[in-house]
């Protein structure tokens, strides 16, 4: 590409908002970008344009060439775009330098945004209909989000009507923004002094944990009830994702899902029974059961004298290619190991190694062997709700000998 | 669940995953002759290759303990021998495996064991390559145990031959070991052919 060209569209449009064009600064700056460095003729176009713009202070609303409007669901990272959506979401400026972060969503979908305070704009009202013209998409963790910068022209729009969000299988949630319709399921303790409440949500299709931080407004779910829940955030943290409800709208909804158990089989051989396996105590304050010490600690109750027996397994089943983590509960050590709660506690009681000569004879009856168990998977962890040792398979060895090609193959 | 590759940049593996133990039998193990670090942190895995091209750093056995010899004063550990229809491997339990001590001192000879336990290659100073498992845990089982593991192992052998993961490992296994496909066949069918239908 001829670089005059190039430098006479950007001195046109520099002129065209009314400021002088220096040609041959602007030729320099373009030659050093695509000469020295290597840079695309379009890319050195824009940045050049870009310095020139902010130089002058020129809003450039479509930047270097028009701006393809875009469905939010088909924008990728480090795209430029123009979208036309409503504000769904509008959450509270974590910063001086942004004047508005929310979400926005259109028939195809939603994604969060970021309006930077330099950015020259209209207010931003919840529920109002608006274009971004030129914004920018970013990526982070996984999550898309559009940066309105000075360049981005953001114009309100006509209402648009009814928006129908997309709902979202949980099983497939991907980082970003969604609206799945759940059933709570569980609710767990909360781990934070912001925190409102967190628990599991689950549809037909999978489970997937939920928080809610403590802001005006915001309700706790009930656990059994279904809710509609819209955009709602959807992080990832160590590849699994979690719904942060705060900029959600949620609307209980009449009716039941059966949730998916999201049972899991996994076989392989034992080969690890972790520490806090067998018998242990636990706390008796109303909706704790935590685990106790030794010392019949509780984390949360302190000392506890009093306490509940229970039989658990946590371990490790190994297939040769990967290791699934079980937590086994009470009645299918019981029937695995062919001690029951009873004899274990009363073990325990008579022997001068207490519980561990329980932990020590589960290990001796189940480590290193064969093991089917079936169950839920939360947080890469399977709940055994039911287990059995795998026999010997003669049809198994026939197919192997057949598979070896005999003895001169 | 699948997350978009964040443009580009690997995606940082923060979460423990607990290395699988390999089913191997002892006429491959007594082969290897490679070990490698994956990283240059002090805890980085170890492995070691398997003839059969893939990387090991524990491996699950379970055979007939024939022998066991208790050795040293001060840092005392265990040396047994465990058969397998193909050959032995030598486990040892040391201080630093205390789980493994006190379960490999209640066992007396001759038992059908299982083992989990971590691969080493040692060479002697004339040369001679010993290899042996340091075991993390060793219980007592019956033969049908046993039995499965054969045909666990043998079926995870032939996916190996049969099936390579393509990568690194198996290019670094062929030409380090140069093995026969066709031997390897052999002592699986030899192994299959010990159990009863």
């Amino acid at each position: 590409m001829d670089i005059s060209q190039i430098v006479d569209r950007i001195s046109q449009k520099i002129e065209s908002k009314g400021h002088a064009a220096d040609k041959s600064k602007i030729e320099q700056k373009l030659r050093r970008l695509i000469e020295e460095f290597g840079v695309q003729p379009a890319d050195a176009e824009r940045t050049v344009l870009y310095d020139i713009a902010r130089d002058y202070g020129i809003p450039l609303g479509g930047g270097a060439g028009p701006v393809d409007k875009k469905q939010i669901n088909s924008v990728s990272p480090e795209e430029w775009v123009t979208i036309e959506g409503k504000v769904v979401a509008l959450g509270h400026s974590p910063s001086p330098s942004i004047a508005y972060s929310g979400i926005i969503a259109d028939a195809s979908g939603a994604i969060r945004f970021v309006i930077w305070s330099k950015a020259s704009v209209p207010e931003i009202r919840k529920d109002s209909w608006y274009r971004f013209e030129s914004a920018v998409v970013d990526e982070f963790k996984g999550a898309l989000s559009l940066k309105v910068h000075s360049g981005t022209t953001v114009k309100e729009l006509e209402d648009d009507g009814v928006l129908i969000p997309v709902m979202m299988p949980i099983a497939e949630l991907t980082a970003g923004v969604a609206s799945v319709r759940a059933k709570m399921i569980q609710e767990w303790d909360v781990t934070h002094d912001r925190m409102l409440q967190s628990g599991l949500l689950g549809d037909e299709t999978g489970t997937v944990k939920f928080v809610t931080w403590k802001e005006e407004g915001k309700e706790r779910l009930t656990p059994g009830s279904v809710y509609n829940i819209y955009y709602a955030l959807v992080d990832e943290f160590n590849g699994r994702y979690s719904l942060n409800m705060n900029t959600a709208n949620i609307v209980a909804e009449e009716g039941d899902i059966a949730v998916s158990s999201g049972t899991a089989a996994f076989q392989g051989s034992l080969v690890h029974i972790a520490p806090g396996s067998g018998l242990i105590k636990r706390c008796t304050v109303e909706g704790c059961n935590r685990v106790l010490s030794r010392q019949n600690y509780c984390p949360v109750h302190e000392m506890q004298p009093k306490f509940n027996y229970d039989l658990r397994i946590k371990g490790w089943l190994d297939n040769g290619a990967r290791t699934e983590e079980v937590l086994v509960q009470r009645e299918v050590v019981e029937s695995l190991t062919g001690m029951t709660l009873e004899e274990s506690k009363e073990l325990a009681e008579n022997n001068p190694l207490g519980m561990d000569e329980v932990f020590l004879r589960m290990r001796e009856k189940i480590l290193g062997r064969y093991l089917k168990c079936e169950g839920r998977e939360i947080d890469r962890r399977m709940i055994v709700n039911s287990c059995e040792r795998i026999h010997f398979d003669p049809m198994l060895l026939a197919e192997l000998l057949n598979r070896t090609g005999g003895e001169v193959s | 669940m699948s997350t978009p590759s964040a443009g580009g940049f690997p995606k940082r593996e923060t979460m423990f995953e607990r290395e699988p133990a390999k089913r191997v039998f002892a006429g491959e193990l007594r082969e290897i002759r490679e070990q490698f670090r994956d990283g240059t942190d002090e805890k980085s895995p170890s492995y070691v290759l398997l003839p059969t091209g893939e990387r090991c750093n524990r491996v699950f056995l379970v055979g007939s303990m024939t022998e066991k010899k208790r050795q040293g004063e001060q840092n005392m550990f265990y040396r047994a021998r465990i058969v397998d229809p193909t050959g032995t491997f030598f486990v040892v339990a040391g201080s630093y495996q205390p789980e493994a001590m006190q379960q490999m001192a209640r066992i007396e000879p001759p038992a059908f064991v299982a083992v989990v336990g971590k691969p080493t290659i040692y060479e002697t100073p004339d040369g001679t390559v010993l290899v042996s498992v340091r075991a993390e845990s060793i219980t007592i089982v019956d033969r049908e145990i046993r039995d499965c593991w054969v045909l666990d192992t043998a079926k995870a052998t032939l996916d190996r031959l049969d099936n390579p993961t393509p990568g690194p490992d198996s290019a670094h296994a062929i030409e380090k070991y140069h093995i026969d496909p066709v031997a390897y066949r052999k002592m699986v069918y030899h192994a299959l052919s010990q159990l009863k239908f």
